[in-house]
């Protein structure tokens, strides 16, 4: 070759490799904050369902050729240090959204920073209707936040769906009781109860309040028996144990079931000591159950990875961790208003369900869409140690069995 | 049967309540110290005995002895890594060391807490009964374990009466509690009173811990609780006085139990609370209390 | 007033200086965690005035910063009124707060003291829970307002409310109150028999620190923007204020400014070790107080004792 041919040749060769070598470093990471509570277990669980979801799409290939990166932060259940952490996460970390957490208090306090802020922000885990409620208020300085978990309204019709099913079709139970934490999340919760259930004719012949920090039960339980419902529907989550084991050690002589979020646990069994034997409550996921195809897969992958079974907002996270990154697949920008508008368009099959969010003119804006085509959640029972799904009908693997001290209803 | 309701109710509640309160109340009375990890050490009695009985599965009987022994070497760790030191110490201003007792046993209970939770997570459990099943007292069903309890209470109590007040060395406790000064005089070593007192409350705390746990269950986040319910019974009844704890305890387990059954069972703390607040400001120290 | 050397003057100017000028070369990070120990400062400087000087023992300081923050929040919240106007009433119910507080604490001492300031967060607490329609209950109360978006200027007021305050209260412990304070709180009969009215003055102490506590309260929620148990009156929040003080050193005032910024700081320095980190802090206090009961300003080799 010519001496002249050679060196275009190197010149050509050396601004191939200039401009390759700027491309070859342009991977960087697009970084997501996760901010929850590590020491309580639905807190890890959000961390967990985050961390396996992020190590899937790398495995995968990114976003776009960029690799998915977490920063998580524990926020110790306070909230100052949550809006710290989230400032933090934002301004220092360069986060392009946030996930979590499953207090409601924490939740809300750090809503208004995200408008603020103007950082996508989507909530796993916690279930208060003013979550959303607070998105459709003013949209335009709120369309932020993404509710990527049921606010409590829906949690009190998928109770209704589930009793309908089982408990009305199955052992003709027609009064209920409605025993509810006093709490701000249960307020919807039990004008939703109160709502939905008669209009599955089951009557509702009283609603019992008691102090989130109740120790004993005992003069609730009396209270119920002499008013001789057949079932008892909970609204509980800051308890679970102790009336679960009050229930049980007093014999009270009536069904269990609602929303019991502790129960969704599987370590509730050694928790109680087996007082939860024969307790329904609706939760997210079954063991074994397939909602959808990556349901199952999602549970093993998550069994293997840290040796024991996801908790509910482990489903959520996960979930909402692959809707984020499909919708910055789809926007192929990190820029916040891009990003809001491609999860609005979000409609994936999740482990939930499938994943789509609400409009602006909806009352839970930009919450979960509910309904046998989207989202319900499934409602459990155990039994003999285990967890049992036994709604929706279509996915039960069991039937309900109650306890021998439980009074049911005569067969009409 | 409402009243009969009550009535068991009641006792079964105020009975967890004062053997909550009593070795919080002996350890001031004796010793002077305010230990505010009380809560901290009923908690691991009780967060052992799960553990031992449930967990790994030993039963009901294995997890209890192990709470409890657990819990005696914690009350002893207390006494003789925190209080002592604090109590002997030459930095610190003789009518100060109160406060640095109580300062130092907040922050052991902190970290009591923050560990409990690092170990076993903040989620509650219940320890398991140690007695199943229920029986029917006067037409009121009641969990045969409830009446353990209050047995085991009472035994306790009396146990710790006829140790006050029949035994040598029940008699220099309470010598100690009014007098030091006077008893070193008289040639006996303080050191081994403070010291078997802090045995005894250490027992005392486990029995509670593990009863208590089986009864209202127990967990990290139960530990700011549980001293403030010990406190506030105290505070109530009067520093120091054991007799002052029980009847305390008794008042306050039966309005809540009477709130809870004939008004609302979310208003139930309110009333012993306006109480509280009313003894603060007629008699700030307590019923039984001295000054 | 006792003369200080020119030296250490132009080095406090200085320091001054360099703290004003921060947010210039600090990230957000930085000045957040800064701002939060510069409110939590005031917090444990109103604590030393009293236990310090006065010699109360006051275990519920959050009874007092709770009374500010909440009062402030909730004038925003609900009554709409601006930012300095809500931060006033939060002033004015902390204070009211505080005296209500200091009556039967007057007629007690030591342990039963403690016990009912103790008593006295778990009353607020339930209170806030009972009357929930108006307070937000557990899970917080928003505000509509903050005091700004920027960090910056969220740090420089915080170092100003510090600075003054932390002025104030120096000077008050170093006037003929603070002297009269001491007094009463190490020995009331020799006080009373030198003809001061002991009473009188500790109630006038109880209502400075819950002047500035409820203050700086009132700041902190419009910092934060929300106002909740978790973050003003908690018992464990509290704890931090009092381990505070006695770290920084006692009786000194300054000292709970420095003993706020090393816990703050150590806290944020142990975020890697995740969830032991409040154990870690915890057990460091615990250290401290129990070999070096004087603190951190005590370990300085010229400190004129109190």
């Amino acid at each position: 070759m010519s001496g002249k041919k050679a060196a275009l040749a190197a010149v050509i060769a050396g601004a191939a490799v200039a401009v390759a070598a700027p491309a070859a470093q342009a991977a960087s990471p697009i970084v997501v904050g996760i901010t929850s509570e590590i020491g309580t277990i639905p807190g890890k669980a959000i961390a967990n369902g985050a961390v396996l979801a992020a190590e899937q799409i790398n495995a995968a290939g990114g976003i776009n050729g960029r690799p998915l990166k977490l920063v998580i932060e524990d926020d110790h259940l306070s909230t100052t240090d949550a809006i710290r952490s989230f400032q933090r996460m934002v301004r220092q970390d360069h986060a392009v959204a946030i996930v979590g957490t499953f207090v409601s208090e924490v939740a809300l306090a750090l809503e208004p920073w995200a408008a603020r802020l103007h950082e996508p922000y989507l909530i796993t885990g916690a279930a208060a209707n003013e979550l959303s409620e607070y998105v459709h208020k003013d949209f335009k300085a709120h369309q932020y936040i993404f509710h990527a978990y049921m606010p409590a309204a829906y949690l009190a019709q998928a109770v209704c769906d589930a009793t309908k099913d089982t408990l009305v079709d199955q052992f003709h139970m027609k009064t209920a009781v409605v025993m509810s934490e006093d709490a701000a999340w249960t307020k919807p919760l039990d004008a939703g109860y109160d709502a939905c259930l008669p209009k599955i004719g089951v009557k509702v012949l009283d609603n019992i309040r008691f102090a989130p920090n109740t120790s004993d039960f005992t003069p609730i339980y009396q209270k119920i028996e002499k008013l001789n419902p057949n079932v008892i529907i909970a609204g509980w989550a800051h308890v679970g144990v102790q009336p679960t084991v009050q229930w049980a050690q007093q014999k009270v002589p009536i069904a269990l079931a609602g929303i019991n979020a502790q129960a969704g646990s599987s370590v509730f069994w050694k928790a109680t000591n087996g007082a939860t034997e024969g307790v329904i409550t609706g939760s997210t996921s079954a063991p074994g159950v397939a909602i959808t195809p990556k349901t199952l897969p999602f549970t093993d992958a998550y069994q293997k990875k840290f040796g024991y079974s996801p908790a509910y907002s482990a489903y959520s996270t996960y979930d909402a961790v692959y809707a984020l990154a499909d919708a910055l697949k789809r926007a192929k920008s990190t820029k916040a208003l891009a990003i809001v508008h491609a999860l609005e368009k979000t409609n994936m099959v999740g482990t939930q369900g499938r994943i789509a969010f609400q409009g602006a003119k909806s009352k839970f804006a930009h919450a979960l869409k509910y309904g046998p085509d989207y989202v319900t959640g499934v409602a459990i029972q155990w039994q003999d140690g285990q967890q049992k799904c036994v709604w929706p009908l279509k996915l039960a693997n069991a039937k309900v069995v109650f306890p021998s001290f439980v009074k049911l209803p005569p067969k009409s | 049967m409402l009243a009969i309701q009550i009535l068991i109710d009641g006792f079964a509640i105020s009975t967890l309540y004062a053997l909550g309160a009593l070795g919080f109340t002996l350890i001031f009375g004796v010793s002077g110290v305010l230990n505010l990890a009380h809560g901290g050490l009923m908690v691991i009695a009780a967060m052992i005995a799960w553990y031992v009985g449930t967990s790994i599965g030993l039963g009901p009987y294995v997890g209890a002895a192990a709470g409890l022994a657990v819990c005696l070497v914690a009350a002893l760790v207390t006494y003789g890594g925190i209080v002592r030191p604090i109590e002997n110490s030459r930095a610190v201003p003789a009518h100060e060391r109160e406060l640095f007792v109580l300062t130092a046993t907040l922050l052991w209970g902190v970290m009591i807490q923050e560990a409990l939770s690092y170990a076993f997570t903040n989620s509650p459990i219940t320890v398991q009964p140690l007695i199943a099943g229920t029986v029917s007292i006067l037409g009121v069903r009641t969990p045969i374990n409830e009446i353990f309890i209050a047995a085991v209470a009472w035994a306790v109590m009396g146990a710790l009466w006829l140790l006050v007040n029949r035994t040598r060395i029940g008699r220099r406790l309470l010598a100690a509690s009014i007098n030091p000064r006077a008893l070193t005089l008289l040639g006996f070593e303080l050191d081994q009173i403070y010291l078997f007192v802090w045995v005894i409350y250490g027992l005392l705390a486990g029995i509670a811990g593990v009863l208590l746990g089986s009864f209202l269950g127990s967990g990290s986040g139960y530990v700011p609780g549980l001293t403030g319910s010990a406190f506030t019974i105290v505070v109530l009844g009067g520093l120091g006085s054991v007799s002052g704890t029980l009847i305390a305890a008794y008042i306050v387990g039966y309005i809540e139990t009477l709130t809870a059954y004939l008004v609302s069972p979310s208003l139930r703390e309110v009333p012993a609370l306006i109480l509280l607040v009313v003894v603060i400001y007629m008699r700030p120290q307590g019923l039984l209390g001295r000054r | 007033m006792s003369t200080i050397p020119k030296s250490r003057l132009v080095a406090l100017a200085v320091f001054l200086i360099v703290l004003a000028l921060f947010p210039l070369g600090a990230n957000g990070y930085i000045l957040g965690v800064l701002t939060t120990a510069f409110y939590f400062a005031v917090f444990a400087m109103s604590w030393d005035l009293l236990f310090g000087y006065a010699g109360e023992v006051n275990f519920g300081p959050t009874f007092l910063i709770g009374l500010g923050a909440y009062g402030a929040g909730m004038s925003n919240a609900l009554l709409g009124l601006p930012v300095p106007l809500a931060v006033v009433v939060g002033a004015i119910v902390a204070v009211a707060g505080g005296v209500a507080l200091a009556i039967p604490a007057l007629r007690l001492s030591g342990p039963y003291l403690g016990l009912i300031t103790l008593v006295s967060v778990l009353l607020l607490q339930q209170a806030i829970v009972i009357f929930a329609g108006v307070t937000g209950g557990e899970i917080g109360l928003s505000v509509p307002d903050v005091l700004s978006i920027s960090s910056a200027v969220n740090y420089e007021y915080a170092l100003a409310f510090m600075l003054v305050s932390g002025l104030i209260l120096f000077l008050i412990s170093r006037s003929s109150l603070g002297m009269i304070l001491q007094a009463a709180g190490q020995d009331q009969v020799a006080a009373a028999a030198l003809g001061f009215n002991a009473t009188r003055h500790k109630i006038l102490a109880f209502a400075v620190s819950a002047l500035f506590s409820g203050l700086a309260g009132a700041f902190l929620v419009f910092y934060l923007g929300t106002a909740s148990v978790s973050a003003v009156v908690d018992i464990s929040i509290g704890v931090r204020v009092i381990i505070a003080a006695v770290l920084g050193g006692r009786r000194t005032i300054i000292g709970g400014a420095i003993g706020s910024v090393f816990l703050i700081v150590a806290g944020e320095l142990l975020r890697p070790i995740g969830q032991l980190s409040t154990f870690v802090v915890a057990l460091i206090a615990l250290v401290v107080i129990v070999l070096f009961p004087d603190g951190l300003l005590g370990l300085l080799p010229h400190r004129r004792g109190a």
